[in-house]
Protein backbone atom coordinates (compact mmCIF):
# COMPACT_ATOMS: atom_id res chain seq x y z
CA UNK A 1 0.00 0.00 0.00
CA UNK A 2 1.34 3.43 -0.83
CA UNK A 3 2.25 5.87 1.90
CA UNK A 4 -1.15 7.32 2.68
CA UNK A 5 -0.13 10.78 3.80
CA UNK A 6 3.09 12.76 4.03
CA UNK A 7 3.89 16.24 5.18
CA UNK A 8 6.67 18.27 6.75
CA UNK A 9 6.01 21.05 9.23
CA UNK A 10 7.86 23.26 11.68
CA UNK A 11 7.15 22.99 15.39
CA UNK A 12 8.22 26.29 16.99
CA UNK A 13 6.79 26.52 20.53
CA UNK A 14 5.56 30.02 19.78
CA UNK A 15 2.99 28.49 17.43
CA UNK A 16 0.91 27.70 20.49
CA UNK A 17 2.59 29.32 23.50
CA UNK A 18 2.79 32.85 22.14
CA UNK A 19 0.82 32.54 18.94
CA UNK A 20 -0.62 36.04 19.31
CA UNK A 21 2.85 37.56 19.04
CA UNK A 22 2.97 36.74 15.33
CA UNK A 23 1.51 39.25 12.87
CA UNK A 24 -2.10 38.20 12.11
CA UNK A 25 -1.50 37.64 8.36
CA UNK A 26 1.34 35.22 9.12
CA UNK A 27 -0.66 33.50 11.83
CA UNK A 28 -3.65 33.12 9.52
CA UNK A 29 -1.48 31.71 6.77
CA UNK A 30 0.00 29.13 9.14
CA UNK A 31 -3.36 28.20 10.64
CA UNK A 32 -4.80 27.78 7.14
CA UNK A 33 -1.85 25.60 6.21
CA UNK A 34 -2.44 23.34 9.19
CA UNK A 35 -6.15 23.21 8.40
CA UNK A 36 -5.41 22.06 4.87
CA UNK A 37 -2.96 19.41 6.03
CA UNK A 38 -5.36 18.22 8.72
CA UNK A 39 -8.04 17.83 6.02
CA UNK A 40 -5.65 15.85 3.84
CA UNK A 41 -4.73 13.61 6.75
CA UNK A 42 -8.34 12.99 7.73
CA UNK A 43 -9.30 12.23 4.13
CA UNK A 44 -6.40 9.83 3.68
CA UNK A 45 -7.74 7.15 6.01
CA UNK A 46 -4.34 6.98 7.67
CA UNK A 47 -4.35 4.47 10.54
CA UNK A 48 -0.88 5.01 11.97
CA UNK A 49 1.50 7.96 11.86
CA UNK A 50 5.26 7.58 11.83
CA UNK A 51 6.44 10.88 13.24
CA UNK A 52 10.00 11.86 12.34
CA UNK A 53 10.84 14.30 15.06
CA UNK A 54 13.38 15.80 17.42
CA UNK A 55 13.41 16.67 21.08
CA UNK A 56 15.03 19.24 23.30
CA UNK A 57 16.93 17.43 26.08
CA UNK A 58 13.63 15.92 27.20
CA UNK A 59 14.43 12.21 27.04
CA UNK A 60 18.05 12.16 26.03
CA UNK A 61 21.14 13.69 27.54
CA UNK A 62 24.86 13.40 27.03
CA UNK A 63 25.04 10.41 29.38
CA UNK A 64 23.62 8.27 26.58
CA UNK A 65 22.65 9.46 23.14
CA UNK A 66 22.36 7.82 19.75
CA UNK A 67 21.67 9.02 16.25
CA UNK A 68 18.09 7.71 16.04
CA UNK A 69 15.59 6.31 18.51
CA UNK A 70 12.36 4.50 17.65
CA UNK A 71 9.57 4.62 20.24
CA UNK A 72 7.95 1.25 20.84
CA UNK A 73 5.70 2.16 23.74
CA UNK A 74 1.97 1.48 23.87
CA UNK A 75 1.43 5.14 24.81
CA UNK A 76 3.24 8.40 25.42
CA UNK A 77 2.56 11.50 27.48
CA UNK A 78 3.07 15.12 26.57
CA UNK A 79 3.74 17.92 26.47
CA UNK A 80 6.29 18.26 29.26
CA UNK A 81 6.14 22.07 29.01
CA UNK A 82 3.37 23.45 31.26
CA UNK A 83 3.53 26.76 29.39
CA UNK A 84 2.97 25.37 25.89
CA UNK A 85 -0.79 25.97 25.94
CA UNK A 86 -1.45 22.43 24.80
CA UNK A 87 -3.39 20.24 27.22
CA UNK A 88 -1.49 17.27 28.58
CA UNK A 89 -2.59 14.18 26.73
CA UNK A 90 -1.91 10.52 26.31
CA UNK A 91 -0.95 9.60 22.76
CA UNK A 92 -1.33 6.01 21.65
CA UNK A 93 1.72 4.25 20.31
CA UNK A 94 1.95 1.33 17.92
CA UNK A 95 4.49 -1.23 19.17
CA UNK A 96 3.78 -3.55 16.23
CA UNK A 97 4.74 -1.03 13.55
CA UNK A 98 7.66 0.10 15.70
CA UNK A 99 8.94 -3.50 15.83
CA UNK A 100 8.54 -3.88 12.07
CA UNK A 101 10.45 -0.67 11.52
CA UNK A 102 13.26 -1.77 13.81
CA UNK A 103 13.58 -5.22 12.28
CA UNK A 104 13.58 -3.83 8.75
CA UNK A 105 16.16 -1.21 9.70
CA UNK A 106 18.53 -3.75 11.23
CA UNK A 107 18.07 -6.01 8.21
CA UNK A 108 19.00 -3.12 5.92
CA UNK A 109 22.05 -2.00 7.87
CA UNK A 110 20.68 0.95 9.84
CA UNK A 111 20.60 0.37 13.59
CA UNK A 112 18.48 2.90 15.47
CA UNK A 113 18.13 2.70 19.23
CA UNK A 114 14.73 2.07 20.73
CA UNK A 115 12.86 3.00 23.87
CA UNK A 116 9.75 1.80 25.69
CA UNK A 117 9.46 5.05 27.62
CA UNK A 118 9.51 8.46 25.99
CA UNK A 119 7.91 11.78 26.77
CA UNK A 120 6.87 14.28 24.16
CA UNK A 121 7.84 17.93 24.21
CA UNK A 122 6.76 20.69 21.85
CA UNK A 123 8.73 19.10 19.02
CA UNK A 124 6.16 16.33 18.82
CA UNK A 125 3.11 17.82 20.49
CA UNK A 126 2.85 20.98 18.36
CA UNK A 127 2.41 19.08 15.07
CA UNK A 128 0.04 16.59 16.71
CA UNK A 129 -1.98 19.42 18.25
CA UNK A 130 -2.60 20.95 14.83
CA UNK A 131 -2.76 17.85 12.65
CA UNK A 132 -4.39 15.24 14.89
CA UNK A 133 -5.90 17.23 17.75
CA UNK A 134 -7.99 14.34 19.08
CA UNK A 135 -4.69 12.51 19.73
CA UNK A 136 -6.50 9.29 18.82
CA UNK A 137 -4.35 8.12 15.92
CA UNK A 138 -1.49 5.82 16.97
CA UNK A 139 1.95 7.27 16.54
CA UNK A 140 5.39 5.73 16.16
CA UNK A 141 7.86 8.46 17.10
CA UNK A 142 11.30 8.38 15.56
CA UNK A 143 13.68 10.79 17.25
CA UNK A 144 16.72 12.23 15.51
CA UNK A 145 19.67 13.51 17.51
CA UNK A 146 19.77 17.12 16.42
CA UNK A 147 21.37 18.55 19.59
CA UNK A 148 24.64 16.82 20.37
CA UNK A 149 27.47 16.76 17.85
CA UNK A 150 28.03 14.77 15.82
CA UNK A 151 24.51 14.68 14.50
CA UNK A 152 23.77 11.96 11.93
CA UNK A 153 24.69 12.91 8.40
CA UNK A 154 22.02 13.84 5.88
CA UNK A 155 23.15 10.89 3.79
CA UNK A 156 22.51 8.53 6.70
CA UNK A 157 19.13 10.10 7.44
CA UNK A 158 18.16 9.63 3.82
CA UNK A 159 19.15 5.95 4.01
CA UNK A 160 17.15 5.48 7.21
CA UNK A 161 14.23 7.26 5.56
CA UNK A 162 14.31 4.80 2.66
CA UNK A 163 13.81 1.95 5.12
CA UNK A 164 10.96 3.82 6.81
CA UNK A 165 9.35 4.32 3.41
CA UNK A 166 9.62 0.62 2.55
CA UNK A 167 8.04 -0.41 5.84
CA UNK A 168 5.20 2.05 5.35
CA UNK A 169 4.64 1.06 1.74
CA UNK A 170 4.52 -2.69 2.32
CA UNK A 171 2.31 -2.56 5.39
CA UNK A 172 -1.30 -3.71 4.99
CA UNK A 173 -2.22 -0.77 7.19
CA UNK A 174 -2.45 2.80 5.96
CA UNK A 175 0.64 4.56 7.25
CA UNK A 176 1.26 8.27 7.07
CA UNK A 177 4.50 10.15 7.64
CA UNK A 178 5.07 13.50 9.32
CA UNK A 179 8.49 15.11 9.48
CA UNK A 180 8.82 17.99 11.88
CA UNK A 181 11.37 20.63 12.82
CA UNK A 182 13.21 23.65 11.40
CA UNK A 183 13.58 25.64 9.41
CA UNK A 184 16.40 28.09 10.16
CA UNK A 185 16.56 29.14 13.80
CA UNK A 186 19.14 29.32 16.56
CA UNK A 187 17.25 28.88 19.82
CA UNK A 188 19.09 29.94 22.94
CA UNK A 189 22.23 30.64 20.91
CA UNK A 190 24.02 33.78 19.75
CA UNK A 191 22.02 34.12 16.55
CA UNK A 192 18.66 33.64 18.21
CA UNK A 193 16.18 35.59 16.11
CA UNK A 194 18.14 35.31 12.86
CA UNK A 195 16.15 33.64 10.07
CA UNK A 196 18.01 32.61 6.91
CA UNK A 197 15.29 32.93 4.30
CA UNK A 198 17.57 31.99 1.42
CA UNK A 199 18.67 28.76 3.11
CA UNK A 200 15.07 27.90 3.97
CA UNK A 201 13.79 28.47 0.46
CA UNK A 202 16.58 26.49 -1.18
CA UNK A 203 16.04 23.61 1.21
CA UNK A 204 12.29 23.59 0.60
CA UNK A 205 12.85 23.76 -3.16
CA UNK A 206 15.02 20.63 -2.94
CA UNK A 207 12.30 18.93 -0.87
CA UNK A 208 9.60 19.99 -3.33
CA UNK A 209 11.57 18.61 -6.24
CA UNK A 210 12.27 15.31 -4.52
CA UNK A 211 15.96 16.03 -5.06
CA UNK A 212 17.28 13.28 -2.86
CA UNK A 213 20.85 13.52 -4.12
CA UNK A 214 21.06 17.20 -3.24
CA UNK A 215 19.42 16.62 0.12
CA UNK A 216 21.88 13.85 0.93
CA UNK A 217 24.74 16.27 0.26
CA UNK A 218 23.67 18.80 2.87
CA UNK A 219 26.67 19.12 5.18
CA UNK A 220 26.55 19.62 8.92
CA UNK A 221 28.22 22.98 8.32
CA UNK A 222 25.30 24.08 6.11
CA UNK A 223 22.75 23.26 8.78
CA UNK A 224 24.90 24.84 11.49
CA UNK A 225 25.19 28.05 9.48
CA UNK A 226 21.40 28.28 9.42
CA UNK A 227 21.27 27.94 13.20
CA UNK A 228 21.45 25.08 15.67
CA UNK A 229 17.76 24.36 15.15
CA UNK A 230 18.25 23.77 11.44
CA UNK A 231 19.63 20.32 12.26
CA UNK A 232 16.01 19.39 12.89
CA UNK A 233 15.68 19.33 9.10
CA UNK A 234 17.42 15.96 9.16
CA UNK A 235 13.95 14.54 9.75
CA UNK A 236 12.77 16.22 6.56
CA UNK A 237 15.67 14.62 4.70
CA UNK A 238 14.59 11.25 6.07
CA UNK A 239 11.08 11.95 4.81
CA UNK A 240 12.49 12.64 1.35
CA UNK A 241 14.24 9.27 1.55
CA UNK A 242 10.99 7.57 2.52
CA UNK A 243 9.17 9.20 -0.38
CA UNK A 244 11.97 8.25 -2.79
CA UNK A 245 11.71 11.21 -5.13
CA UNK A 246 8.03 11.98 -4.71
CA UNK A 247 7.49 15.64 -5.42
CA UNK A 248 5.86 17.96 -2.96
CA UNK A 249 4.21 21.30 -2.63
CA UNK A 250 5.18 24.17 -0.40
CA UNK A 251 2.03 25.25 1.38
CA UNK A 252 3.53 27.82 3.71
CA UNK A 253 6.76 29.64 4.20
CA UNK A 254 6.84 32.50 6.64
CA UNK A 255 9.81 34.01 8.45
CA UNK A 256 8.08 34.62 11.76
CA UNK A 257 10.26 37.02 13.76
CA UNK A 258 8.37 36.79 17.08
CA UNK A 259 8.79 33.01 16.95
CA UNK A 260 12.43 33.44 15.85
CA UNK A 261 11.98 30.71 13.26
CA UNK A 262 11.48 30.16 9.56
CA UNK A 263 8.16 28.34 9.49
CA UNK A 264 7.50 25.93 6.64
CA UNK A 265 4.84 23.44 5.69
CA UNK A 266 4.91 21.03 2.79
CA UNK A 267 2.55 18.40 1.49
CA UNK A 268 3.55 15.33 -0.51
CA UNK A 269 0.28 13.88 -1.78
CA UNK A 270 0.34 10.50 -3.56
CA UNK A 271 -1.45 12.11 -6.52
CA UNK A 272 1.71 13.94 -7.57
CA UNK A 273 4.00 10.93 -7.19
CA UNK A 274 6.99 11.11 -9.51
CA UNK B 1 34.87 17.00 29.96
CA UNK B 2 33.90 18.70 33.18
CA UNK B 3 31.47 20.89 31.27
CA UNK B 4 29.54 17.65 31.10
CA UNK B 5 28.93 17.80 34.84
CA UNK B 6 27.93 21.45 34.60
CA UNK B 7 25.44 20.69 31.83
CA UNK B 8 24.17 17.70 33.77
CA UNK B 9 23.50 19.87 36.79
CA UNK B 10 21.63 22.43 34.69
CA UNK B 11 19.62 19.76 32.91
CA UNK B 12 18.71 18.15 36.25
CA UNK B 13 17.47 21.51 37.57
CA UNK B 14 15.50 22.12 34.39
CA UNK B 15 13.91 18.67 34.21
CA UNK B 16 13.63 17.26 37.74
CA UNK B 17 11.39 18.99 40.27
CA UNK B 18 13.29 17.54 43.26
CA UNK B 19 16.58 18.86 41.90
CA UNK B 20 15.01 22.23 41.14
CA UNK B 21 13.75 22.53 44.70
CA UNK B 22 17.14 21.56 46.12
CA UNK B 23 18.92 24.02 43.84
CA UNK B 24 16.69 26.90 44.84
CA UNK B 25 16.99 25.98 48.49
CA UNK B 26 20.80 26.08 48.39
CA UNK B 27 22.58 26.27 45.05
CA UNK B 28 25.95 25.82 46.73
CA UNK B 29 24.93 22.65 48.55
CA UNK B 30 23.22 21.28 45.48
CA UNK B 31 26.28 21.98 43.31
CA UNK B 32 28.55 20.17 45.75
CA UNK B 33 27.36 16.80 44.48
CA UNK B 34 28.52 17.56 40.92
CA UNK B 35 32.14 17.38 39.79
CA UNK B 36 32.56 21.02 38.79
CA UNK B 37 35.75 22.98 38.33
CA UNK B 38 36.26 26.05 40.51
CA UNK B 39 35.50 28.33 37.54
CA UNK B 40 32.33 26.45 36.68
CA UNK B 41 31.17 26.54 40.27
CA UNK B 42 31.83 30.27 40.50
CA UNK B 43 30.00 30.97 37.22
CA UNK B 44 27.06 28.86 38.29
CA UNK B 45 26.69 30.32 41.76
CA UNK B 46 27.22 33.84 40.42
CA UNK B 47 24.72 33.25 37.60
CA UNK B 48 27.39 34.49 35.21
CA UNK B 49 25.51 33.60 32.04
CA UNK B 50 28.20 34.90 29.76
CA UNK B 51 30.79 32.64 31.39
CA UNK B 52 28.48 29.62 31.43
CA UNK B 53 27.80 30.03 27.73
CA UNK B 54 31.48 30.54 26.94
CA UNK B 55 32.27 27.32 28.80
CA UNK B 56 30.06 25.47 26.34
CA UNK B 57 26.69 25.06 28.02
CA UNK B 58 24.17 24.31 25.26
CA UNK B 59 21.72 27.11 24.53
CA UNK B 60 18.71 24.84 24.95
CA UNK B 61 19.92 24.02 28.46
CA UNK B 62 21.03 27.50 29.41
CA UNK B 63 18.05 29.49 28.17
CA UNK B 64 15.45 27.35 30.01
CA UNK B 65 17.69 27.55 33.11
CA UNK B 66 17.60 31.35 32.98
CA UNK B 67 13.84 31.28 32.47
CA UNK B 68 13.51 29.67 35.91
CA UNK B 69 14.71 33.05 37.19
CA UNK B 70 12.53 34.98 34.73
CA UNK B 71 15.50 36.45 32.89
CA UNK B 72 14.18 38.53 29.95
CA UNK B 73 15.22 37.39 26.49
CA UNK B 74 17.05 40.64 25.75
CA UNK B 75 19.17 40.32 28.88
CA UNK B 76 19.96 36.70 28.09
CA UNK B 77 21.04 37.47 24.52
CA UNK B 78 23.10 40.43 25.68
CA UNK B 79 24.87 38.14 28.15
CA UNK B 80 25.71 35.31 25.76
CA UNK B 81 26.75 37.70 23.01
CA UNK B 82 29.04 39.52 25.40
CA UNK B 83 27.46 42.87 24.51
Amino acid sequence: MTISFACAVSHAPGMTAWAEAAPPPQRDCINNGFERLRGELDASGTEVLILLTSEHWTNFFLDHIGAFCVGRAASYRGPIEPWLQIDKAEVKGDPEIAAELLEASYDEGVEPGFAYELEFDHGTMVPLHFLAPRMDRPVVPVFFNTLAAPQPSARRCLAFGRVIGKVAARSPRRIGLIATGGLSHDPGERNHGVIDIEFDQKFMAAMAGGEVKRLARYARSEFAAAGAGAFELLSWVALAGALDGRKGETIVYEAVRPWATGIGMMSFPPAVAA
Amino acid sequence: MSVYALQKLIRDVNRKPDCRDAYFQSAAEFAASYDLTADERAALLGMNIRALYAMGVHGLLLRPFTLLRQMPEGDYLKAIRGD
